[in-house]
């Protein structure tokens, strides 16, 4: 038996680190209810520890040879190609090399300062609330487009927050740790984003292939689609704000798996390849600037001040109709109460009656005929004192029809428009 | 006789680091390989944490050793990417074993034999790794056979310039 594991310990140790990588690997996966296998969307806690190792242990030095890279970047640009021509003429040019020196450093300040101003601008422009972060690393595979930042859980970073630029989406953030977080690209064939087409309106799932292109996959074929059209998030998807740019339709192409469908090439806004300064949208409630919420207060005082108007409005009509008693009939009978009626708001006035005259006549509220036939005939005393010695008229039956269109209970005191309007308190 | 040929070249031409050049070389292709796509762009056809898989397995010519190192380098890979912990970790092991194994056989002071070693083993891991994405684990995965290929000339390349400066790495009695 001991000679078994020592002639086979090599294919012993082989198949036992195989065997735990793939019940590693099983536990990893999981099947949809649609029967298709797929990564959970969450790591397990053994998975996330494994993840924070890797990146422990490989994002200090890649942050070192980055801040590295930068620094001879800069020392390159503003030292050794000055120590030349500062060589050829060292007494003469001594003063011009230190300006220059000078100016170098200036212009690098004030082209990193209108960089950033930019950004800091579109961040100030932008509605939402967002975290600036610099990208250090990458997750090192072509099968996997992801890339790290320097802001994690410490800078209030989450899962699935977007990750955007001033020139379009980036991607939304996968992992966080507590100073860096991974950001799974917009490219990468595991990430979905929906989009629009500007124009067409035309609604789709972005998402990138094996060579890292965008693509907007699972559409039918409709010839309005042309290259040049920008496409914009759709904002259905919960992570992208509605109506960021996401690139412009590069061609059409037939989907080669299925008949009928099409798969558009879509060329990024965002210079995925070559990202340095991102923002991550910490927050989607719509954050304004100092200006306009100024206007904000100022427009909520005016409509305060505005339903304030209203009320004392409101409040004078009640005491002027609790004051003039002329313009309720004391003698009238109670009106019976319907419960199914609608309960009039208390901005509606009754229409008011007037009281009995001492001495009526044909002008009289009451001797006058029923509200459509005046208003038939035009409101004409004339024609009232016509229509009473007259019963078979043009009028008359101009009236009927009017009357037919009313309500078979629209009396005249129920009638507005019928009812002559008190002019002067009685 | 040729068995006997391997084994006495085995036990003579065993190289031996200092400690740190284990841990450090590695991890310098992490990190490398992890930063380096930010300066190339999509043009980085490379995968150093194979490459220096295969040195360490073509060298030390113990399979346990190269599976190990092959199984913590791709796992670590894996770890950096959103995909699933273990694929690279499967392939690398692979790879690693068979480099120790062909580097008992072979003359790997030779260095037309080292790269197209690396340029098989770069092919087979990633076949490993499609198998194990597409057939093993049941996933989607689009695949573009032709950046493959210019990994794997990108390994060997690499190789080419990188393996002559780990060798002076070594010791010497």
């Amino acid at each position: 038996m001991e000679s078994f594991f020592a002639r086979y310990r090599n294919y012993l140790v082989l198949l036992t680190i195989l065997v735990a990588q793939m019940i590693g690997l099983a536990v990893q996966v999981r099947r949809t209810g649609s029967g298709r296998n797929t990564l959970g969307m969450q790591d397990g806690e053994g998975v996330r520890l494994i993840r924070l190792w890797a990146t422990a242990l490989v994002s200090p030095p890649e942050r070192f040879i980055h801040s590295s890279r930068l620094l001879v970047l800069g020392l390159w640009q503003n030292y050794f190609d000055l120590r030349r021509t500062h060589a050829e003429n060292q007494q003469l040019q001594q003063t011009i090399d230190r300006l220059r020196l000078e100016q170098a450093a200036l212009l690098e300040d004030a082209k990193e300062g209108q960089r950033l101003e930019s950004l800091m601008g579109f961040q100030q422009k932008y509605l939402y609330a967002t975290q600036a972060a610099q990208v250090f690393g990458t997750g090192g595979s072509n099968l996997s487009r992801v890339f790290y930042i320097d802001k994690g859980s410490a800078d209030k970073l989450e899962r699935d927050m977007a990750v955007i630029t001033p020139d379009g989406i980036v991607g939304k953030v996968r992992e966080v740790f507590r100073h860096s977080a991974q950001v799974l690209a917009i490219n990468d064939q595991n990430s979905g984003a929906g989009v629009i087409l500007e124009t067409t309106r035309i609604r789709g799932i972005l998402r990138g292939n094996a060579d890292g292109r965008l693509q907007i996959v699972d559409l039918l074929a409709d010839k309005r689609i042309q290259p040049g059209e920008k496409v914009l998030t759709a904002g259905g998807d919960q992570i992208f704000p509605r109506g960021l740019p996401v690139g412009e339709v590069e061609k059409v192409v037939p989907d080669p798996d299925r008949d009928g469908f099409i798969e558009i090439m879509v060329k990024p806004a965002a210079h995925l390849d070559r990202l340095d300064e991102v923002l991550v949208i910490t927050s989607m409630q719509p954050r304004f600037s100092p200006q306009e919420q100024n206007d904000l207060a100022t427009s909520e005082t005016l409509k305060g001040a505005e339903a304030a108007a209203l009320d004392e409005q409101r409040k004078a009509s009640t005491i002027m109709a609790e004051r003039l008693p002329g313009l309720t009939d004391p003698n009238a009978p109670p009106k019976p109460v319907d419960p199914n009626a609608p309960q009039p708001s208390l901005l509606v006035v009754a229409p008011a009656k007037p009281l009995k005259p001492i001495h009526p006549d044909r002008f009289s509220p009451g001797a006058a005929p029923d509200a459509p036939t005046a208003a038939a005939a035009g409101d004409k005393p004339k024609a009232q004192a016509e229509k009473t010695s007259a019963p078979v008229s043009r009028t008359a039956s101009q009236a009927d029809s009017t009357a037919g269109s009313q309500p078979a209970s629209g009396q005249s005191a129920s009638q507005p428009d019928s009812e002559p309007k008190p002019q002067r308190n009685p | 006789m040729a068995r006997v040929g391997a084994i006495s070249r085995h036990d003579m031409e065993v190289r031996r680091y200092p400690i740190l050049v284990y841990g450090l070389i590695p991890l310098t292709a992490l990190v490398l390989q992890a930063w380096l796509p930010r300066v190339v762009g999509r043009y980085a056809w490379f995968d150093l944490p194979l490459v220096v898989t295969v040195y360490f397995a073509l060298g030390r010519r113990s399979p346990i050793q190269g599976t190990l190192m092959g199984a913590v380098l791709g796992l670590f890979e894996d770890a950096l990417t959103g995909h699933a912990i273990g694929i690279n970790g499967i392939a690398k092991t692979v790879c690693g074993f068979l480099a120790a194994s062909v580097g008992i056989r072979v003359d790997v002071e030779n260095s037309a034999i080292r790269i197209v070693l690396n340029f098989a083993l770069s092919l087979l891991s990633s076949s490993i790794y499609l198998f194990v994405y597409r057939f093993l684990l049941g996933l989607s995965l689009e695949w573009s056979w032709m950046t493959q290929l210019y990994i794997a000339i990108g390994n060997s390349v690499i190789a080419f310039f990188v393996f002559p400066l780990l060798d002076r790495l070594q010791l010497r009695d």
